[in-house]
């Protein structure tokens, strides 16, 4: 699913976000990303979204080489990753429903079908009742449930995880924790970037820790 | 034709969000359209009366007192042949005498102590309006002036062609004057839509991560300022007509003296249509400059 091939970026002041990066990640698998902060995760992980180029190598992602797409097919890339970060990335003005169903909506796909899907997803985090809500009248947990629903709502082959649980409590992570993996069965791609040691030895899946921009264990 | 929609929806949203500032886009679009409104005011009434008096062109031969009924015959012949004519009249000493007491009445003194009457007689003809146009008329005019009998030939075309060269030239100074104004008026568009962009970079930065297509995220921007650009050029196309109508209330009977009892006009329908996309276009540019912001 993902291929990299001696990856870098390096930074205006000569500074190595990553170094020779060569990470392969299997279609259906759960992977970590993990090691101490300013040790890379985040950036790989903006690679892999394409808000940042490579500065050397290249990314295959499910058979697409990044560093060839048009700025329209970037977009459409786009469309099938599913993202969830730290600071959940909902629009501020827009309600849960309307959240979730942007993407179908400037698409077109009719009013009912998006609705039915968002219904869907959203009952499946549990917040069926807070359609109508906005993110500032949700609870950080709530909010990243609705960034979960919207990543799966588009049925993405991959989904990408920056520090999901950074704002959570310990039971709140777990529970995002098993969304994720609930999402994984279904034959998602998950790739989650964390430094919470606590939350991969309970989770236990394959993890590859980065430390200065560089590879130092696959466990 | 979705993204036109959503664009439009969004791009009036965002108006509405800002309108202190989207206020100041649309005067700088309003003021732009004024200059280039008051332009195509003038010059357009300017050519219209142009056309006009072109086409009620006349010259005058005058006559030597010692021309003979024969020489003025064959002066008379000679228009006629020339196909150039539409009408004409013949003015005797007497009558252009009479005229003057007539047009001129304070002078009328002056007239009185005349002692020969200092009129020549005339034939005053009136040209076709093509004849006037392919300079056939100019021609008529060289051949009768050599004609003997004829003391002086009057076509006053001078005044017309030196209102049409300065018609030219205000077109000119109106037009760069006009297109300055249009692309500062631009530039403030692009700079109001662009404050609204920056205070949305979040949302944008989302939009882009969720895969939206660049459509949805520029075109609400370009539809801002084309919805600014329109609002200012009509409120320009009103600011006009209410300049226009007071122009024509304050100084209207004396035009109407001017310019011999034909009336100033207010831009067409198309004119005014023009003005407006002219704006919408303006403002558009401008909005389009800032959406390149936006990813
Ligand atoms: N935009 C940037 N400009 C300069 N340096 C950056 C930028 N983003 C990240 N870095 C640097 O790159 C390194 C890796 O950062 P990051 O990928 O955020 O690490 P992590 O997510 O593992 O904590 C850090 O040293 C950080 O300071
Ligand atoms: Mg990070």
């Amino acid at each position: 699913m993902i291929e990299t091939h001696h990856l870098s970026k390096l930074y205006s002041r000569g500074l190595h976000a990553l170094r020779d990066l060569t990470i392969t990640v299997a279609k259906g698998e759960f992977v970590f990303l993990t090691g101490p902060s300013g040790a890379g995760k985040s950036t790989f992980l903006r690679l892999l979204l394409l808000q940042e180029r490579p500065s050397e190598g290249d990314i295959v992602v499910n058979g697409h080489d990044l560093s060839k797409l048009s700025r329209r097919e970037i977009q459409e890339y786009r469309r099938g990753i599913g993202f969830v970060f730290q600071d959940f990335k909902l629009i501020p003005n827009r309600t849960v429903l309307q959240n979730i169903s942007f993407v179908p909506e400037v698409l077109g796909v009719p009013v009912a079908q998006q609705r039915r899907k968002a219904f869907q997803v959203l009952k499946w985090v549990g917040l069926q009742h807070r359609m109508s809500a906005y993110p500032h009248d949700l609870s950080g947990g709530e909010q990243q449930r609705v960034a979960i629903a919207r990543a799966v709502a588009s049925e993405p082959v991959l989904l990408l995880a920056d520090e999901p649980t950074g704002n959570l409590d310990p039971d709140l992570s777990l529970e995002i924790m098993n969304l994720l993996r609930e999402i994984n069965s279904g034959g998602t791609t998950v790739l989650v970037a964390t430094h919470d040691r606590e939350l991969i030895r309970l989770v236990g899946r394959r993890t590859i820790t980065l430390d200065q921009g560089r590879v130092v264990e696959v466990a | 034709m979705r993204a036109l929609d959503y664009a439009l929806r969004e791009g009036w949203a965002s108006l509405w969000r800002s309108r202190g500032s989207g206020a100041f886009a649309i005067l700088a679009i309003t003021l732009a359209m004024i200059a280039l409104g008051i332009l195509l005011l003038v010059t357009w009434n300017v050519e219209r009366l142009l056309a006009e008096w072109s086409s009620a062109a006349e010259f005058s031969v005058f006559l030597r007192d010692d021309a003979s009924s024969e020489q003025r015959g064959e002066i008379e012949a000679t228009i006629d042949r020339s196909g150039v004519m539409e009408q004409r009249q013949y003015v005797s000493k007497g009558e252009a005498l009479a005229r003057f007491r007539r047009e001129f009445t304070e002078l009328a003194s002056l007239a009185e102590g005349f002692e020969d009457n200092p009129f020549p007689a005339s034939l005053e003809v009136r040209v076709r309006p093509e004849a006037e146009a392919d300079g056939r008329a100019i021609a008529l005019v060289q051949r009768v002036a050599a004609l003997p009998g004829v003391a002086d030939v009057r076509y006053d075309r001078e005044w017309l062609a030196r209102l049409s060269s300065g018609l030219a030239a205000v077109r000119g100074a109106g037009l760069a004057l006009s297109l300055v104004l249009a692309l500062a008026a631009a530039v403030t568009v692009a700079s109001v839509v662009r404050l609204g962009l920056n205070a949305r970079r979040d949302e944008l930065e989302i939009m882009q991560l969720v895969g939206s297509p660049i459509a949805f995220i520029r075109g609400p921007f370009v539809a801002e300022g084309v919805l600014q650009g329109g609002c200012g050029a009509l409120m320009a196309l009103g600011a006009l007509w209410l300049g226009f109508a007071a122009v024509n209330l304050w100084w209207g009977a004396g035009l109407a003296m001017m310019l011999e009892d034909r009336s100033l006009q207010f831009l067409p329908v198309q004119l005014s249509t023009a003005l407006v996309a002219g704006g919408m276009v303006v403002g558009g540019a401008g909005g389009f400059a800032a959406s390149r912001h936006a990813v």
